[in-house]
Parts: structure tokens; C-alpha cells; sequence
């Protein structure tokens, strides 16, 4: 609740008609109590010993009952006893602004030593100026830095706003295309005969990284969304607990996702270059609609996938590390940085993953084998993949034990003791 | 509920862990084989060959680096990981020395660096080796639900752990303990035993072909 100044009209008028360092005229603060009493400590101070100067701070409690100090409001969330002005129209001032000020900050004309609470020393140090002091590292100087304000709040409310639109978004346009599509059949239907798609190494790598992924995705998803969407379901001590839990884990896990990622870059870039082939596939949108896409072991969409699962795994990595370890940072605006950056790449990665579990396990007849066995039917080979199997249709047989054995052995022979 | 957990339920599943291991290692010894009639080589060849076979089954030997070494790393990585955690991790030294011993355990606690190194190397190892057993279309035949369930158990009991790593919860200590208790009391009827019985097993196997002259 902010208390409004109730000091003649013409005093007021006399008082917020001095430029407050750069300030627009509407946020302007409005002259208050505060900067009287101000005016009145420096006053003291200049008759007064130096000793006992030093003794004369303002103390925040007595301001408080001498009513000059507002309730702070709005989305800043000031510390306990924090002192703070209302501008004219009761609005409370968001950074961003005003540029951070560098180097020391010089004290007000009016202002003596440590004396000086006018408001102009205030905003400039509510706004990034930094001062002399003689302990180490770059933000020593500075008591407030406000960029965590603007990082604030594009990560809760920009960032979780459209990245729960993007996420219902993927879910509902996934939902209406199983309702409208059905899941996609083998038109020929099984063959009964098999070939080789993928080896044990590339398997391994593959489920090695989505078990990860799920672990973190769901444990990303309640840091981000936690306090908005579990909180007022869950309540404050349920929902303490699981986002204790889920950081944890989410620290844990997150350092074994880059080694993950860079098995599949290995294992997974043979074939994944683009072809003129994918032009037409994307053009057809890979047959999701009617038609026959052509293709050859990845299509254009398994192919974009793969860009995306390196890129954004390698930028999740990155920041991900950068934000384990803050004490390795010059300043904590490269960790802001950071946390915006891993959010924005999780969300896309994270919604984009959507779709190709679902394309590969309940939308698509036969998929999930490529990855579960290694092995995929003829037909299905024929109809998603022509012209790779233009290039393996002899391998193809009715012994499935044998060719997932194959699968297995061929290009790491060395797993398990079989070699082609 | 956590009274209960951390009170009575521990207890329960202490004594099955120790009765049920103790009984399944004293049935294994005392198990009538049949007697060895070939003639000794030496007379330290049984001893011997048990001390060597020991040895020799725990690194790839006899060409067989490059068919093992998947299992090799990812074993060692889980198993070294895993025991690590259960026996130098703060909260358990804490545990042990209030819970069980009632002294000092004279042994030091890993710094969180180290046990964050010690989990990681432990989760990766049981997800590659879970994996690993889900896909190769040989061990894939292999494994049954028991196999299953001790992974479920032991991957459960190590991710609550970590999940409670703040140590700011007690519902996230009890859960892990819950976690730890279902796998105490399933550890001896399973083939987990064979954190035990690989002692066991290879020891005989060495010490049979040690006494008849030759390693296995």
C-alpha cells in the first residue's frame, strides 16, 4: 500500500520540479518527506563533528513511523525493511530505463560523506552505478544490479507465456492429427521379411540420450513452470519439495547430456547430410497428408531433427554448464544470459521432441522397431525410406532373430561378440 | 508416516537384508558338491588359482579387451560409482555412524564435488547397462523380471538419493529411505546377491582349476 504525500500542493509542485537524473517526467519521484529529511540530515551534517556524523544514518524504522516511506509494490520484491519512494502517481519505477552508470559514484552537490540519502544518490545506485570498495571482483561495487530485473521478468512471464503456448500448442496439434489422420499404417502391410536399420551402438546412443532427455525435460519444465502451474495446485510446501527435488536432479543428470549428444552426432551424422531429395520431401510435408515423400535413410524431417538435437543439445549444454558453475563468471549478467538462452533452447527442443517421439512410437506403424530392434519391415522400408532400400533390398529376410542380430553386429561387432 | 519409515520399516529391512544374505552365502558354502578325485598339481594351486581367478575376472584378459570393453567401462563405472555413494557419501556416514555403529566411523566423508563425479559415473553406468540389455537382441532373451526389478529398485534408490541432495526435506529423506528399504528387502531373493556371490563363485571356479594345474 503506497502513502501519498500530504504536503501543500505548491510545495509539491516546487519540489518534483528538479530533473531527477535522466528520469521521464511521469517517473519521476515525487520530492517526499524522505528528501526533506534528507536535506535536513546534510544540513546537520555540515554543523556537526565528523564523529558524530558518522553516527547519523538514516535509520529505516524511524522513517517508517514518521510515515515517509512507501510499501513497496509491483514485481520488485524488496528485502526486508527496505526503504522506498512512490513517485507522483503511485507507480512503482521498473528498471531498464537508464543505462548502468560506471565508475564511482560521486556524491550528490548537497550531499556530505555518508550522510546523504537524497534521491538522486538512491536511483542511481537502484540503477547498476558502481562504487569504490575494497573487496574483490567485478560486481563488488555494485549493491543493485538491475539487468536481473529485465531477466526476471522475460523468464517468468515472457518465457513461460509462450512457451506453454508453444508446448499446448504442439500437444493439441498432435492430438488433432492422430484424431483426423489415425496412426499411419504399412499400406502394404508386414511383409514378414526385415532388414537392418540400425546398429546396437546407434540404439544405445539414442535411448542413452532420450532417457536423459526425458529425466531433464520434466524436471526443466517444473523449475520453469512450476511456480505458476503447480504452485496454486499443490501448495507452497508440496511444491518446496518437488522443485528442491527437481533442481537436484536436473544438476545431476544435466553434466551427461553433452556426452550423450555427442555420441549421436557421431554415430548418427553418416547419412544425415542434405540431399536435393529433401527439397521435394518437404515439399510434399513428407507424405504426413497423402502421397509418396521419397527418400533415403533419413528423410528431410529426421534430418532437421538431428540438426536441432546437436545445436540445441550443445547450447543446452553449454549453458547448462555455465549455470553449474556462476563463481567461474566475470558478472551475473552472463548467467542471466545463460538461463534465458537454455530456457528458450529446452522449450524448442523440448517441443519439437514431442513430435518426433510421437511420429516414432504411436503415429507411425513400424517406426519403433528401427529403434527398439534395429530392425524395420520391407514394406515400410519401401514406402518411408525408397531409396535407401533401393540400396539394401537384398539383405532383407525372413529370419528376424538373425537379421536383429545382424543389426546388432553390424559397424560393433565388438558388443556382443558377433561380427558380420 | 516418516516415523514409520525411518523407525520400525528400517529395522524390518535391515534384519531381512542381513538374515536373507547370511542364509543364501551359508546354503552356497555349505552345498555338497562332488569331491574333486583328480591329483593336485601343487598344494597352494586351489588358493592360488582362487586368488588369481579373482584378479584376472575383474579386467579384460586373454584378448578379450576389445568384445568386453563396452561392459567393462560401464560396469566399473556404475559399480565403483554406486559403492562410493553407499559407503563415503556424508549422509550415509552421518547415517551409519548414528544409525548402526554409534561411534566413529574413522573414515572420511566425500566433499560434494567428489560425490557429484561418484553419481553421475553411477547413473550413466546402470542407464548405458540397462540399455544395453534392452536392446542387444542376445541378453534381451536373457533377462527376466527379476533383472528388471533390481534395476527399477536400485535406479530408484540412487535417483531419490540425489533428488534429496539438498538434505532441506525430510519427505525426500524418507522416500529414499522408503526406496533403499524395498531394495534391502528384495536384495536377497534376487540376483543381486551377486554383489556377494561373485566372490564366491569365481573363487571356486579359480580354485578347481587351480589345483588341476591351470588357469581358467
Amino acid at each position: 500500500m503506497t502513502r501519498t504525500c500530504r504536503w501543500p500542493s505548491w510545495i509539491k509542485r516546487y519540489l518534483t520540479r528538479a530533473p531527477i537524473h535522466g528520469l521521464p517526467a511521469r517517473r519521476r519521484p515525487i520530492a517526499s518527506p524522505f528528501a526533506v529529511l534528507a536535506l535536513l540530515l546534510v544540513l546537520a551534517g555540515a554543523l556537526a563533528p565528523d564523529a558524530a556524523r558518522a553516527q547519523q544514518l538514516p535509520d529505516p524504522e524511524a522513517l517508517k513511523s514518521a510515515g515517509s516511506i512507501a510499501t513497496p509494490g509491483g514485481s520488485v520484491r524488496p528485502p526486508a525493511g527496505a526503504v522506498n519512494l512512490p513517485d507522483a502517481a503511485g507507480a512503482v519505477r521498473r528498471p531498464g530505463g537508464l543505462p548502468a552508470v560506471e565508475g564511482p559514484i560521486p556524491p550528490p552537490d548537497h550531499a556530505r560523506g555518508n550522510q546523504s540519502v537524497t534521491e538522486e544518490f538512491w536511483s542511481r545506485i537502484r540503477y547498476g552505478a558502481r562504487g569504490n570498495v575494497v573487496l574483490p571482483g567485478a560486481e563488488s561495487g555494485i549493491l543493485i544490479q538491475s539487468a536481473g530485473e529485465d531477466w526476471r521478468l522475460i523468464r517468468n512471464e515472457q518465457l513461460t507465456r509462450y512457451g506453454s503456448m508453444a508446448l499446448l500448442g504442439v500437444l493439441a496439434a498432435i492430438a488433432l492429427f492422430f484424431l483426423l489422420r489415425g496412426r499411419i499404417k504399412i499400406h502394404g502391410g508386414r511383409s514378414g521379411r526385415v532388414i537392418a536399420r540400425f546398429t546396437l551402438a546407434q540404439r544405445i546412443a539414442h535411448w542413452f540420450a532420450a532417457t536423459l532427455f526425458v529425466l531433464l525435460a520434466i524436471s526443466g519444465l517444473i523449475i520453469l513452470f512450476g511456480k505458476s502451474v503447480l504452485l496454486p495446485l499443490i501448495g507452497p510446501n508440496a511444491f518446496s519439495i518437488m522443485a528442491s527435488a527437481s533442481m537436484q536432479g536436473h544438476n545431476l543428470f544435466g553434466p551427461l547430456f553433452l556426452p550423450a549428444v555427442l555420441a549421436i552426432l557421431v554415430l548418427f551424422i553418416k547419412g544425415n547430410a542434405p540431399r536435393l531429395v529433401d527439397i521435394s520431401w518437404l515439399l510434399k510435408a513428407g507424405g504426413l497428408f497423402g502421397g509418396h515423400a521419397s527418400s533415403g535413410k533419413y528423410n528431410a524431417g529426421q534430418k532437421i531433427w538431428f540438426l536441432l538435437t546437436i545445436v540445441l543439445g550443445l547450447a543446452i549444454s553449454a549453458s547448462g554448464f555455465i549455470l553449474l558453475f556462476p563463481d567461474a563468471l566475470v558478472d551475473r549478467s552472463q548467467a542471466q544470459l545463460a538461463n534465458l538462452a537454455h530456457g528458450i533452447a529446452a522449450l524448442i527442443f523440448i517441443t519439437v521432441g514431442i513430435g518426433h517421439a510421437y511420429i516414432g512410437s504411436i503415429g507411425m506403424e513400424g517406426a519403433f522397431e528401427a529403434m527398439s530392434t534395429g530392425t524395420v519391415d520391407e514394406n515400410w522400408a519401401k514406402e518411408h525410406h525408397d531409396r535407401w532400400y533401393a540400396e539394401h533390398k537384398g539383405q532383407a529376410t525372413t529370419d528376424t532373430a538373425r537379421a536383429e542380430v545382424e543389426a546388432g553386429a553390424v559397424g560393433d561387432g565388438v558388443m556382443h561378440g558377433v561380427r558380420p | 508416516m516418516i516415523e514409520f519409515i525411518e523407525g520400525p520399516l528400517w529395522y524390518l529391512a535391515l534384519a531381512t537384508f542381513l538374515v536373507g544374505v547370511a542364509w543364501r552365502l551359508i546354503v552356497l558354502v555349505a552345498m555338497k558338491r562332488p569331491s574333486d578325485l583328480s591329483q593336485a598339481r601343487s598344494a597352494s594351486g586351489g588358493l592360488g588359482g582362487a586368488l588369481k581367478a579373482l584378479i584376472q575376472h575383474s579386467v579384460p584378459h586373454g584378448g578379450n579387451l576389445g568384445r568386453t570393453l563396452y561392459h567393462f567401462v560401464t560396469g566399473y563405472m556404475f559399480h565403483v560409482g554406486l559403492l562410493v555413494l553407499v559407503l563415503f557419501a556424508a549422509p550415509h556416514v552421518e547415517f551409519i555412524q548414528e544409525r548402526l555403529i554409534g561411534s566413529d566411523l574413522g573414515w572420511p566423508k566425500l566433499p560434494r564435488w567428489a560425490f557429484i563425479v561418484a553419481a553421475e559415473a553411477a547413473f550413466a553406468g546402470l542407464i548405458l547397462l540397462y540399455v544395453h540389455r534392452l536392446t542387444d537382441p542376445v541378453k534381451k532373451q536373457l533377462t527376466d523380471i527379476d533383472d528388471h526389478l533390481g534395476v527399477w529398485l536400485t535406479f530408484i534408490a540412487m535417483l531419490t538419493g540425489c533428488l534429496a541432495l539438498q538434505e532441506a526435506h525430510d519427505g525426500l529423506r524418507a522416500t529414499h529411505m522408503l526406496s533403499v528399504e524395498a531394495l534391502m528387502i528384495y536384495f536377497p531373493f534376487s540376483r543381486l546377491m551377486h554383489a556377494f556371490t561373485f566372490v564366491l563363485a569365481r573363487a571356486k571356479t579359480g580354485a578347481t582349476y587351480g589345483r588341476r594345474g591351470f588357469a581358467p
